[in-house]
């Protein structure tokens, strides 16, 4: 599914960042505590030798390096920020892609927005919200249904899936569009009628 | 025999209660696919924890950059004097010292919660319920659930108030009643949810336990 790149982003910066993390603690303290004298070194010594202190100094090129390395690791992380935060939201769609003669395309939330009036129309539903995302040529479709809290949940389930997806399905001209529908329920309604 | 033909498609139709017959169900709990589909729909993205250290790595390299360009100048924005941090570096602090070890002790813990964190797949967002197609996935927000359960729960005559807790594969309703004789009250309530349940079909069985108060009053 083409959500599943965006699903898996957080993760695996996350696991990366636990790492490095837990290895540079793990190193120090392995030193700490006299894991190994010989590779590591003495556990009594000084954090930084005068060498080290003295080292940025010495060398001019040092804190060139650190800034150019900081920038690298703010732009990596601005790189992962955004892709974790990206929605991917389709706004047009190409309809009869015909080289030739030229492309028709079809503004997204038009499409979406009849299968939302479609939907809301069936007694059973509320409210109903829905964004197509991903490529402009094999969308996904994000859809959001609140159905009154008496209804019968197969009836509205029945709506969605042989009525107002396969009239979006023919509208975009696709023969699949993946899907996930969100169901919630509300009762206003019932409130109303007591 | 037409008599009883007809018998027999009337009592059909009356075991659900003359609400319209379910949609086919798509037997889709009984496929590992579209249960691995759904689950991995609603696992938690982990967006949050991931946003906000990806805000630390941005904030500190960004600082970092502009200390160690202006380093490189030659003219440090913030001089650090070498007795405050570079000094007790090279002198009083030590490898073994209790200060690194929690320094580090700490740095360890943040990097193995980061990894539980990115690993552990978290409890689903929704409760997935079956659906007709493969390219369909459609899952019931547990809050949502939870709420829209107690409601039924709570119109049921007699029933003053009900609270409904989700487990992972149980609903527990907790209701309380004012009336004197409870009788049949607790199995009206355990239908009635499991009805709803049974409609919405979830990809694997959730089982209903009803607990029934009485309130004096």
């Amino acid at each position: 599914m083409l959500t599943r790149h965006t699903a898996r982003v957080s993760r695996i910066g996350l696991l990366i960042i636990g790492l490095i993390l837990l290895l540079g603690a793990g190193a120090v303290l392995a030193r700490s505590l006299k894991a190994s004298t010989t590779v590591l070194g003495n556990p009594h010594a000084a954090l930084l030798t005068q060498g080290q202190v003295q080292y940025a100094t010495k060398n001019s090129w040092v804190w060139p390096v650190v800034a150019a390395g900081s920038f690298v690791i703010a732009a990596l992380a601005l790189w992962w920020m955004a892709a974790q935060t990206r929605t991917r939201t389709v706004h047009r769609i190409p309809v009869e892609p015909d080289r030739l003669h030229g492309t028709t395309t079809l503004r997204a939330d038009a499409a979406t927005g009849a299968l939302t009036d479609e939907l809301k129309s069936h007694p059973g539903i509320r409210a109903s919200d829905a964004v197509l995302h991903g490529s402009a040529t094999t969308p996904g479709l994000r859809l959001g249904v609140t159905a009154e809290n008496r209804a019968d949940p197969g009836l509205v389930r029945a709506g969605v899936e042989t009525e107002a997806l396969p009239h979006l399905r023919g509208a975009l001209e696709l023969d699949k569009i993946p899907t996930v529908l969100r169901l919630q329920f509300s009762r206003a309604f019932d409130r109303h009628l007591t | 025999m037409n008599e009883f033909a007809s018998g027999a498609d009337h009592t059909a139709v009356l075991a659900h209660d003359g609400k319209p017959p379910l949609p086919a169900r798509a037997d889709a709990w009984s496929r590992p696919g579209p249960r691995r589909q759904a689950r991995r729909e609603f696992r938690p993205r982990r967006r949050i924890p991931g946003v906000l250290v990806a805000a630390v790595l941005v904030a500190a390299g960004i600082v970092g950059c502009i200390w160690a360009a202006s380093a490189a100048l030659g003219q440090p924005l913030w001089n650090i004097p070498h007795s405050d941090f570079a000094g007790p570096l090279q002198s009083t602090v030590h490898w073994d010292d209790t200060g690194t070890l929690a320094v580090a002790s700490a740095v360890a813990f943040v990097g193995f919660l980061l990894i539980v964190i990115a690993l552990v797949p978290g409890r689903p967002r929704a409760i997935p319920v079956a659906s007709g197609d493969d390219s369909l996935v459609i899952g019931v927000p547990r809050r949502g659930l939870r709420r829209s359960l107690g409601w039924l729960a709570a119109d049921v005559a007699g029933i003053d108030e009900a609270k409904v807790r989700m487990g992972r594969h149980s609903v527990t309703v907790r209701a309380t009643t004012r009336l004197r004789d409870p009788a049949g009250l607790r199995e009206s309530v355990q239908a009635v949810v499991e009805d709803r349940l049974a409609r919405l079909d979830p990809l694997w069985p959730m089982r209903v336990k009803v607990r029934l108060r009485r309130k004096k009053g």
